[in-house]
């Protein structure tokens, strides 16, 4: 049971925060989803203890579902690339509340 | 007959391969030759694998040679090889436009793009929805950076909007493949033939298709695409309109077809949507006053028209449904780089900024021309048979369907005609124009300046536009033999004993 609440709590969070106006707190939020994400999938797999998915060691019927496990793994690694440059963007770019234009050099007309 | 089974991971992993070469080594000259050289090779692997497929229908690879079923999937039929020759050779024109405009000189420029690329030959060709999550997000990485490295100061904002919707998706796309694993215990899309009839995994692949729909711009999960693409350069906007929405809608029929084998669940939700799309893209083109701006609605509406073909899912439908989204990728591509002529001539797409263009580039006049009864459907172009598929698909399904979507095809492009005029007039007609932005390295866009005769459209400027143009010509001379290979890809949707025999052996 512990599972399906955290997952809940942490889409509620991530939702909530990603309605906010600043793009820091966006990215917070997807963060938080990326980590949702993440036990969903872990919970496809059998969530109870198993042993290694090694076929030396462990027997088939004890052994744990390697694939999710796969998943979030490459998902992790991507959602933390993605983390980095958003990140990379909210530094950049206008201020959220103000809408200024940034010093690029770059003229805009109409 | 270069191409064998083996080969097919090639297509993603060579254009990724290159990306890291022209990082390391930032040549220039060396840098163009990937940049072009890549796309000509895919799109000739796509023509090769495409002549293979009139023999051997289905060519698969397990990646490893693991256990089939447990090994990574790569698949090549008609659809995916057709879809790698048709976008590669609409991306090497958006990339010959992006040499003649220089943009491809801007940091880094060149290996995003050959990432991108490779990111969606895979998605083209993996047969594992988790590989379809993993080459999605290797094309829309390279993409967030390239939103952000060209185009108008608007771009930063705009990057965020592309950016935080992606993701969100994304994030959608990988709980969806998360629960379809959970509920049917593969995510191997051979495995899960006709899975969907399952009430739990319908649910599961649900959140799957919803994810699609959002990369595909349906209304009405579109806002995000006329707001953000229109931002960047004309060139990156080509590469996008070609490559990310056709992705989801390649991945939607893919999935639709296999999952439910051609008996969506969600077929009243998806029929809502196709007539929304095809009727608020249309009339939506009416608001916007700059060329690229109401060209994205349109988009918005093509979108319409390519799922009317896997609603309707009859053979003929899909068929139809693909000849248009062949047609759509083509004569997108025409508009939009015709367009970014325009604009990195004269410094503005905006409607009340240009005039009088029919005098001054007669050419380009007449390429636009062409490309515009393309988007609506007039004859002659290739719009004109795309039409009329999908007419006759609506036809042949009879009922209600039949007086529903024929008047909506006629609504929409009626409104889309009113719409393209209103760009024909106040761009191409009109008054000389007596003052222009010239191009300028250092701020983008120079003072206003005095329009001498001598500041023209250049040739060079154009050609990427009139080969697509006179492409999308060809295309309503040879629609007869090219209705007959996306027929053929259409058999491999409807039929899919091929495909899993040659997966699963």
């Amino acid at each position: 049971m512990i599972l399906p609440i955290t997952i809940g709590v942490l889409t509620a969070g991530a939702i909530y925060l990603m309605l906010q106006r600043g793009m820091v707190r966006i990215i917070f939020g997807l963060a938080l989803l990326a980590h949702a994400a993440n036990l969903l999938i872990l919970s496809a797999g059998v969530t109870a203890w198993r042993g290694e998915p090694l076929p030396s060691r462990t027997g088939v019927e004890d052994a744990g579902d390697p694939l999710p496990q796969a998943f979030v793994l490459t998902a992790i690694v991507i959602a933390l690339a993605v983390t980095v440059l958003m990140l990379a963007m909210a530094v950049i770019g206008h201020n959220d509340d103000t809408k200024r234009m940034p010093e690029t050099g770059e003229t805009h007309r109409r | 007959m270069i191409m064998t089974a083996a080969l097919l991971p090639l297509l993603a992993a060579i254009p990724i391969a290159a990306a890291a070469a022209t990082v390391l080594w930032r040549n220039l000259v060396w840098q163009r030759a990937w940049l072009l050289g890549i796309p000509v090779l895919t799109g000739a692997a796509g023509l090769d694998l495409l002549l293979q497929h009139r023999e051997t229908p289905v060519l698969a690879d397990n990646v490893g040679a693991f256990v089939p079923g447990v090994a990574i999937p790569f698949v090549s039929d008609t659809f995916s090889a057709l879809m790698i020759l048709v976008t590669s050779f609409t991306v090497l024109m958006c990339l010959v436009f992006m040499t003649i405009t220089g943009e491809n000189r801007y940091r880094l420029v060149t290996p995003l793009v050959l990432m991108l690329l490779g990111g969606v030959n895979g998605a083209f060709l993996t047969g594992d929805l988790f590989n379809l999550f993993v080459f999605v997000e290797v094309m829309l990485l390279p993409s967030y950076a390239l939103i952000a490295v060209t185009g108008t100061w608007r771009r930063l904002g705009v990057g965020r909007t592309f950016v935080v919707v992606n993701l969100l998706t994304s994030t959608i796309l990988l709980i969806g493949v998360g629960l379809v694993y959970a509920t049917a215990e593969t995510v191997n899309l051979a495995l899960l033939v006709g899975a969907g009839t399952d009430p739990r995994t319908m649910l599961s692949s649900g959140v799957v298709l919803l994810a699609l729909s959002i990369k595909a711009a349906v209304v009405p999960m579109h806002t995000w695409l006329p707001r953000s693409y229109p931002a960047t350069s004309a060139a990156v906007m080509g590469l996008f309109s070609a490559l990310h929405t056709k992705v989801a809608l390649y991945a939607l029929y893919r999935i639709t077809s296999t999952l439910y084998e051609g008996q969506p669940p969600w077929i009243m939700v998806l029929a809502v949507l196709v007539g929304l799309s095809l009727v608020v893209g249309s009339y939506s083109t009416f608001g916007e006053r700059v060329m690229r701006r109401a060209l994205s609605w349109q988009m918005v509406a093509g979108v319409g028209h390519i799922l009317l073909g896997l609603l309707l899912f009859t053979q003929f439908s899909l068929a139809a449904g693909i000849f248009y989204m062949i047609h759509h990728i083509i004569t997108m591509g025409a508009l939009i780089l015709g367009a970014g002529a325009i604009e990195q001539t004269y410094g503005s797409g905006r409607y009340e900024r240009l005039s009088g263009i029919i005098r001054r580039d007669r050419i380009l006049t007449i390429g636009y021309a062409l490309a515009l009864m393309s988007l609506i459907g007039l004859p002659p172009s290739s719009g004109f048979f795309g039409k009329v598929g999908l007419v006759q698909a609506a036809a042949q399904a009879g009922g209600a369907w039949q007086a529903v979507f024929i008047t909506l095809i006629c609504v929409g492009a009626l409104g889309s005609l009113v719409a393209m005029q209103r760009l024909w007039v106040g761009v191409f007609w009109g008054p000389d124009m007596e003052d222009y932005l010239p191009d300028s390295p250092e701020t983008g866009r120079g003072a206003k300046t005095t329009l001498t005769d001598d500041v023209r459209v250049t040739p060079r400027l154009m050609a990427p536009m009139a080969v697509l143009v006179v492409t999308q010509l060809t295309m309503f001379v040879l629609a007869g033999p090219i209705m007959e290979v996306t027929s053929r890809a259409a058999a491999g949707l409807v039929d899919l004993a091929p495909y899993v025999e040659a997966v699963i052996g």
